[in-house]
C-alpha cells in the first residue's frame, strides 16, 4: 500500500535533511557533536523568549528567536576560545539553557495567552506544515547550506589540526562563528517545523553512519548527504503508513541504518 | 631577506593559565643543519616550539624568522617555519585521505590560486620524499605511527620553508619506524635548519650540529661535544641519566 504523501511534506524534510545532512560531518570534523547537539536545547529558549518579545515589541517570533539565540551560541566560542574544554563549555551551556528555558516556558505560559503548542518545538509537526511553512524552511536551509558548504574542507582540516590550519593563514575565530552561526541558524530557523527531536537525530546520527562507510572528507559529506535525505523519506513514508510522528521514524531508520553500516561498512 | 636559514628569539617568555612556563629565552641559530631541543617531559619545548610558530601569545620578547618579525603571527611564521607536531595531536577521527592532507598546505589560505595540476605533483614529489607515496590515498586513520610520522612531515616540506620544526618526531613509532625516520630526517638537514624536540636523544646525537638543553628555559646551547656531557645532562633530568657504552642514554 502506498501512502498518500503531501509534496509539502517530502519538500519539508527533505530540505532539512540536506541542512543536517551537511551540519553532521562537520560537526563530527570539528569533534562539537556535544555542542551540535545542545543547540536544539538554547533554540528552544530561543523560541520560547521570542513569544513575549514579539508580542511586545511587534515583527515574527522566529526572528526574534534568531536575534536571541545566535548570539547565545556564540558563549560557548568564546569559552572555547579561551581555552575551556568543549564538553565543559557544553555542560556550562546545556545547563543555562535548559535551566532558562524552564523559567521562560513557565512564564510564558503563566503570563501570556499562547497561540501555538510549545509540544510542536519538541517533537515537530512536518505533517501540519503550509506552503509558508515550505518557503521558510528552504530559505532556512539555503542560508545553512551557503555558510557551510564553500568552506566545508576548511572545517574539516580545523578539526584535523587547529595549528596547522593557522600556520596557513586562516583566521581560525571566523570558521567558529561561522559555524555556531549556521548551527544555530538551522536548529532555531527549523525547531518549529521539525522538532526538538529529529534536530538530535539528524544532528548526530549522518555523520556517524558515513564515518563507517567512507574513506576521505568529500566521500564523508557525500555519505551523510545520502543517509540524511533517504533517512527521512523512508522515515515519512512510515510514519504516515503507520500513523507515528515523523520524527520517530526517522529516527528509528537512521539507527538501523547506523547498525548496517557497522556491520558492513569498511574496516 | 636572507636564503641562509635563520631563526632567532629575543627575550621570550610565556606564561600558559597563569604559570610562566620560561622566560628570557633567546638563541640565534643560522644555517642548515640539525639542532637537538633536548628535556624532559614538561620542560616546555611544545610550548617553546608553539611560541616560536605565534601559536601561543608571547608574554614579551620577539621571534624573527628569515629576518622577519613573526612574533604572534602564525600566518606569517608559516611561510618560514614548517612545523611537525606529535603525532597525538592530530585528530585522525575523521575520513580524509593522505593526499587531502597534504594538499592543503598548498591550496589553504592566502588566497594562492595554484594550478590544481601543480599541487598534486608537489605533494606527490614530497610523498617520493618521505617514502610516503604508496599510502597517498589511504585514510590518515589507517596509518601507522610511522607512517604518519612520514605524512606529517611531507605535509611541512610541501611548502618548502627553510626551518623545520619538529615535536618529538622519533616518540610513538615502533623501533624499525625510528630508524627510517631519523635517516630521512638526517637527509632533509642537509640543505635546512631542523630543530627536533625529543627526550631521548641517544639516535640523533650523532646527527646534530648543535643540541639546546632546554628545561623551562634554556640551559645550554652549543655543538654537541660542549654540551651533551653527563653532568649537564643530569642536572635537567636528575638521576635517570646513564652513560652505557661511551654514550649518554636517558631512562
Amino acid at each position: 500500500m502506498i501512502p498518500e504523501i503531501d509534496p509539502r511534506w517530502v519538500l519539508i524534510v527533505l530540505f532539512t535533511s540536506l541542512t543536517y545532512g551537511v551540519i553532521s560531518p562537520v560537526a563530527a570534523a570539528r569533534r562539537m557533536y556535544y555542542f551540535a547537539s545542545s543547540l536544539p536545547h538554547s533554540a528552544l529558549l530561543a523560541a520560547v523568549v521570542a513569544y513575549p518579545l514579539s508580542t511586545i515589541l511587534g515583527g515574527e517570533p522566529v526572528l526574534w528567536a534568531l536575534v536571541t539565540g545566535v548570539p547565545l551560541s556564540y558563549i560557548v566560542i568564546l569559552l572555547l576560545q579561551k581555552g575551556v574544554s568543549e564538553e565543559i563549555a557544553t555542560a556550562v551551556f546545556v545547563s543555562f539553557s535548559v535551566s532558562a528555558s524552564v523559567a521562560a516556558i513557565y512564564y510564558v505560559l503563566t503570563r501570556f495567552p499562547v497561540r501555538e503548542s510549545l509540544w510542536s518545538y519538541i517533537i515537530g509537526d512536518p505533517l501540519l506544515a503550509s506552503w509558508h511553512d515550505v518557503w521558510y524552511v528552504a530559505l532556512i536551509s539555503l542560508l545553512s547550506l551557503v555558510l557551510l558548504i564553500p568552506f566545508y574542507r576548511r572545517q574539516v582540516l580545523i578539526g584535523v589540526d587547529r595549528d596547522f590550519v593557522k600556520l596557513s593563514g586562516i583566521r581560525i575565530k571566523l570558521y567558529d562563528y561561522l559555524f555556531a552561526t549556521s548551527l544555530s541558524l538551522a536548529t532555531i530557523g527549523l525547531l518549529k517545523v521539525v522538532g526538538f527531536v529529529m534536530e538530535h537525530v539528524l544532528i548526530l546520527l549522518p555523520a556517524s553512519i558515513a564515518l563507517n562507510v567512507a574513506r576521505s572528507s568529500s566521500q564523508a559529506l557525500v555519505a551523510s548527504l545520502t543517509v540524511s535525505s533517504t533517512a527521512s523519506l523512508v522515515g515519512l513514508t512510515l510514519a504516515i503508513l503507520f500513523n507515528q510522528v515523523p520524527s520517530a521514524t526517522i529516527g528509528f531508520v537512521l539507527l538501523a541504518m547506523y547498525i548496517a553500516s557497522l556491520v558492513g561498512g569498511r574496516e | 631577506m636572507s636564503k641562509v636559514p635563520s631563526l632567532s628569539a629575543e627575550e621570550v617568555s610565556v606564561s600558559l593559565r597563569g604559570e610562566r612556563i620560561f622566560e628570557g629565552v633567546s638563541f640565534n641559530l643560522k644555517g642548515p643543519g640539525l639542532v637537538i631541543v633536548l628535556g624532559p617531559n614538561g620542560a616546555g619545548k611544545t610550548t617553546l616550539f608553539k611560541a616560536l610558530l605565534g601559536l601561543i601569545p608571547l608574554d614579551r620578547g620577539r621571534v624573527i624568522a628569515m629576518g622577519d618579525d613573526v612574533t604572534g603571527r602564525p600566518e606569517v611564521a608559516g611561510r618560514y617555519l614548517g612545523y611537525v607536531p606529535q603525532l597525538n595531536t592530530v585528530f585522525t577521527g575523521f575520513p580524509v585521505t593522505v593526499r587531502e592532507f597534504i594538499e592543503a598546505s598548498l591550496t589553504l589560505g592566502r588566497g594562492r590560486l595554484i594550478k590544481e595540476r601543480l599541487v598534486r605533483e608537489r605533494v606527490e614529489t614530497c610523498l617520493r620524499t618521505v617514502g610516503a607515496m604508496e599510502y597517498a590515498d589511504r585514510p590518515v586513520s589507517k596509518l601507522s605511527g610511522g607512517q604518519l610520522q612520514r605524512v606529517l612531515i611531507a605535509r611541512a616540506l610541501v611548502r618548502d620553508p627553510p626551518v623545520l620544526l619538529m615535536d618529538e618526531p622519533t616518540s610513538a613509532i615502533d623501533p624499525k619506524g625510528k630508524e627510517d625516520v631519523i635517516r630521512l630526517i638526517a637527509e632533509l638537514s642537509r640543505d635546512r635548519m631542523i630543530l627536533l624536540s625529543t627526550h631521548d636523544p641517544a639516535a640523533l646525537i650523532a646527527r646534530a650540529r648543535e643540541v639546546m638543553v632546554f628545561n623551562r628555559g634554556i640551559r645550554a646551547l652549543g655543538p654537541p661535544s660542549e654540551v651533551f656531557r653527563l653532568d649537564l645532562i643530569r642536572e635537567v633530568y636528575g638521576g635517570s641519566v646513564y652513560l652505557i657504552e661511551k654514550c649518554i642514554h636517558i631512562l
